[in-house]
């Protein structure tokens, strides 16, 4: 057996035990050096990824490794480890110090790459309830806050109900074909029809696509900052690494599977942005704006084509770049005391910190997707993609869709450069690792905007 | 030459980082202008080094870049393109020497305008579609902060009605492109954002109608064409001076310059099919902007609807489909971005001098600040087309080569003409004469008032020379933008 395969799984779990064993005898004071503790076997997990032979099975064939979903750990460890930097200075402001925090994050990521790498359904499901179980109490850190407790509680409630979706989901697949690897999955009866029809309903859930989304904006909302950061975007690049797997392999065997997808992906658009128009709080906004990306990245899973598929998930890592630097400017800001994210309060944002209002117009010029920013090009690759595959009208509303956005991000702008108000909060004070985060990620969407071959080759060689 | 090009597109970008870098602002204005100057000396020589004979583009430069979605860097220009080059480097030089005197955060506003060159040159050179979008979307963000931050009263409204406005009609834009890049994928295989690659398909004529129109949103917003052009007065009134200047002077030639460059020549048979909705909505521009400059007692917003007014003529003589009205056509872009910007240079003096852009307290500075008057009045005579000035030539040719093809249109838009001198002439009056007509209290007021300083008389100068060589001696400039309408047209 080819035990290097696991290598980064294997080095992320070491991890975690360290910083667990680590965080029972050290003071609190010293949680700081647990997180650095955490980044860097971030760190080391993303540069052993580099010793893995792929393509290789382990395991009984249960966990297997090939170039793309090699790629799919790199953009998760990437994006952790930026989480995990931005978090600490926040929790340390908001006296929430908890030792367990840096090694939730690891346990999250551990549990998607493990769902990344394996064709087994059951396998899939053990990975997913690691990390979707890890999120409940992320989200619900804040021990005393109401709002985080409420909505690790819709979100545990309503993640539940996905995760037992997509477990009786497989049961049925298993019951019709008799097997849960996917690659010899087909069948063509209404009980595996039920069951794919399961898992993709539970799969949408994850993704927070119409019309699973309700927990989405509550669990958003109610997070700690950081988290929600990592919420929304490391969890929706595995999840979507997966679905461009499920949809090769199982999901396009469903009668009608496009339509289906498609309709989720058509109302998650618009759903998302028109609802993003009627909220107050900017936290909030963001979660709807990531209710409606999760329709325009669905849109790319109507149809099995590898450059579609390449686009989506070039689209995928450099809108998770840009979400996770607006969350991180929203976490610098929610360290002053009474912050609650409510426009009012951004009036007048950019004469007392211009760089990090001008960071934030950054994100939101690059969510809107103006160009340079690389999500232009995700968007461009989406479009063209959906159009080789004959799906001109799907491209169309996305491309409608898209431009109805433009209003609410705008809107965020507006408030904070072209109103004055004078700030009752107190000065900004951004930590090393925000900063670093902060200027990571921007530098990362232009240049993935003027060389977005950096990515989408190496992508599209794994696809095919 | 093709390294001058990049150069002149790049420069002003470098620039902008490093006085951003630097954060000094004596070092600021002091680079602003020779970077403006550096650039604008180059797209001079550019433009003597062009060859108006060889009927092709000229300085390109190719790169590869997005493979994957067929994106390369190309640019290059024709005689157009050379020329409104010329005519924005020399705009933006005006205008940071116009602002040397400038308070409120002057390391922004001069980097914000130097990258806002950038784009604007970029926009004119661009042969790859995709280029030519960034560029085009590029340019808007520094100017939404120029008037939003330096603008006058209601500028958080007018900066976000100007975005809102044009970022909406370059949707339209991205979808126009997408649609016909959609198509060149179904007929060739491939998907090319490629300037030439798309000149030379042949496209159906129900494509060429959906396109045009797309196409024909993003740029009729930005020129603005009657009736998307009610973002434009109210960016202009609030607008600070320079970007006024900008604005009217390179920003609205973008939308005139787009027809030009991608609706006639992809599009030629949809351009002929919607000759009537163009030459529609051009008169209506024409005369209805003019009545209602003539209206106005703001000057800025007087100057506003003259350039609305202005751009309907340009867009008539772009569809006339014969070569004398789109030279015309081209020749009025260059003197109308000269004219509207000195005047507009004119308003924003007397607005440093007396704080009000409203005719009602102005009046009689004739006397008081001469070398002023003179300047205005020059600007005001290039503003009417007055014979020895650019625009004279430019609208005799527009309304010759429309009159060859479409007599009525060209009789009709003749008599915006008139309209023309009529409101430039009266405001002129308002402000600068009828001494009499003020009160005395005011006149005291104007005894203290301080001539044009040198700052001021720097890019009056450099605009209004440039007006009266191609006014007197318009042969070499004729035969640049001929260049182009010869691309366009053949022959």
């Amino acid at each position: 057996m080819n035990w290097i395969a696991i290598l980064p799984e294997a080095v992320l779990a070491l991890g975690i035990l360290t910083i667990f064993i680590l965080e029972l005898f050290l003071e609190k004071k010293h949680y700081k050096f647990l997180n650095i503790l955490a980044f860097v076997f971030v760190i080391l997990a993303g540069y052993s990824t580099l010793f893995v032979e792929y393509p290789s099975k382990l395991f009984f064939e249960g966990f297997s490794v090939d170039a793309l979903n090699l790629i799919g750990k790199l953009f998760i460890l990437a994006i952790t480890g930026l989480v995990i930097l931005a978090s600490y200075d926040y929790f340390t402001k908001k006296d929430s110090k908890f030792g367990e925090l840096p090694y939730l994050y690891l346990i999250a990521s551990l549990g998607l790459m493990v769902m990344l790498s394996s064709e087994n359904l059951a396998i899939i499901f053990t990975g997913l309830e690691l990390a979707s179980i890890t999120m409940y109490i992320l989200v619900g850190l804040f021990r005393k806050d109401y709002p985080s407790k409420e909505g690790a509680f819709k979100y545990l409630v309503i993640g539940t109900t996905g995760t037992s979706m997509y477990a009786l989901g497989s049961a049925l697949v298993y019951a019709s074909t008799g097997t849960l690897v996917l690659s010899s999955i087909k069948e063509e009866n209404s009980l595996f029809a039920l069951g794919v029809l399961l898992i993709i309903s539970a799969l949408a859930l994850k993704v927070s696509a119409v019309p699973f989304h309700f927990w989405t904006p509550d669990a958003y909302e109610g997070a700690p900052t950081p988290t929600t950061a990592f919420l929304s975007t490391v969890p929706k690049i595995a999840m979507y690494f997966l679905l461009v797997k499920l949809t090769i392999g199982l999901i396009s065997s469903f009668p009608d599977w496009k339509y289906l997808v498609m309709t989720i992906a058509i109302f998650s658009m618009f759903y998302g942005n028109i609802v993003a128009y009627a909220q107050r709080s900017v936290k909030r906004l963001l979660a709807y704006s990531s209710i409606a990306h999760a329709g325009y990245f669905l849109t790319a899973l109507t149809s099995v084509d590898k450059h579609l598929f390449s686009a989506l998930l070039f689209y995928v890592f450099v809108y998770s770049l840009a979400t996770l630097g607006a969350f991180t400017i929203l976490s610098i800001l929610e360290k002053r005391d009474g912050w609650t994210h409510h426009f009012l309060e951004f009036k007048g944002l950019a004469k007392g910190s211009p760089i990090l209002a001008s960071m934030l117009t950054l994100f939101l010029f690059a969510l809107i997707g103006i160009p340079p920013a690389a999500l232009l090009l995700g968007k461009l690759g989406i479009f063209f993609g959906l159009v080789k595959s004959e799906m001109l009208v799907l491209g169309i509303l996305f491309a409608i869709a898209s431009l109805i956005s433009a209003g609410y991000y705008l809107k965020v702008i507006v408030y904070m450069f072209l109103y004055t108000g004078e700030s009752k909060f107190g000065k900004v004070e951004v930590s090393a690792g925000e900063a670093f985060v902060i200027f990571v990620s921007s530098v990362l969407v232009i240049v993935f905007g003027l060389y977005p071959d950096l990515i989408l080759e190496s992508l599209l060689r794994a696809l095919s | 030459m093709e390294t001058l090009l990049n150069v002149a597109i790049f420069l002003p970008l470098a620039g902008a980082i490093l006085v951003a870098l630097v954060r000094n602002e004596l070092f600021t204005k002091i680079a602003s202008i020779l970077i403006g100057g550096v650039v604008a000396v180059i797209t001079l020589v550019l433009f003597l080094a062009f060859d108006f004979n060889k009927p092709n583009f000229q300085f390109e430069t190719y790169i590869p870049w997005i493979k994957t979605l067929g994106i390369g860097y190309h640019v290059g220009v024709d005689g157009m393109a050379v020329s409104l080059i010329l005519m924005t480097a020399l705009l933006f030089l005006a205008a940071y020497i116009w602002s040397w005197k400038i308070e409120d955060r002057p390391i922004l506003y001069f980097s914000l305008f130097l990258a806002l060159e950038t784009a604007c040159i970029g926009v004119f050179s661009a042969l790859d579609i995709f280029l030519f979008y960034l560029f085009w979307e590029a340019m808007l963000i520094p100017m939404y902060f120029i008037i939003g931050f330096w603008g006058h009263e209601r500028k958080v409204y007018a900066a976000n009605k100007f975005f809102l406005y044009t970022f909406f009609g370059s949707l339209f834009l991205l979808l126009g492109i997408a649609s016909i890049l959609v198509y060149g994928y179904f007929e060739t295989g491939k998907i090319s954002f490629d300037y030439f690659f798309h000149l030379n398909l042949d496209y159906p004529l129900w494509l060429e109608l959906i396109a045009f129109l797309l196409f024909g949103i993003g740029f009729a917003v930005k020129i603005p064409m009657w009736p998307f052009h009610t973002w434009l007065p109210d960016a202009h009134v609030e607008a600070p001076t320079a970007g006024s200047v900008i604005l009217a002077g390179v920003l609205l030639k973008m939308g005139t310059y787009g027809f030009v460059r991608f609706s006639l020549p992809f599009f030629p048979e949809a351009s002929k099919y919607y000759i009537p909705l163009i030459f529609t909505l051009s008169v209506i521009a024409v005369i209805y902007a003019a009545m209602m400059a003539i209206a106005q007692t703001h000057i800025k917003r007087l100057i506003a609807y003259s350039s609305i007014s202005h751009m309907g003529l340009v867009t008539l003589g772009t569809f006339a489909m014969n070569h004398d009205a789109l030279n015309g056509a081209i020749y009025l872009m260059i003197a109308h971005g000269l004219s509207s910007a000195a005047l507009f240079l004119g308003a924003g003096f007397i607005y440093d001098r007396i704080h009000s852009y409203h005719m009602d307290d102005l009046g009689g500075l004739a006397k008081y600040i001469p070398y002023f008057t003179f300047a205005f009045f020059t600007a005001v005579l290039v503003g009417i087309a007055f014979p020895g000035f650019a625009s004279f030539v430019s609208e005799f040719l527009i309304l010759l080569g429309t009159f060859k093809n479409y007599p009525v249109w060209a009789f009709i838009a003749g008599i915006g003409m008139v309209l023309g001198a009529a409101y430039s002439l009266y405001m002129f009056k308002r402000v600068m004469l009828e001494e009499d007509a003020i009160p005395e209290e005011r006149k005291q007021r104007w005894q203290k008032l301080r001539d044009m300083e040198l700052h001021h008389a720097l890019p009056f100068a450099l605009i209004i020379v440039l007006a009266l060589i191609m006014g007197v001696y318009p042969y070499p400039f004729v035969k640049i933008v001929e260049h182009t309408s010869k691309l366009v047209f053949g022959g």
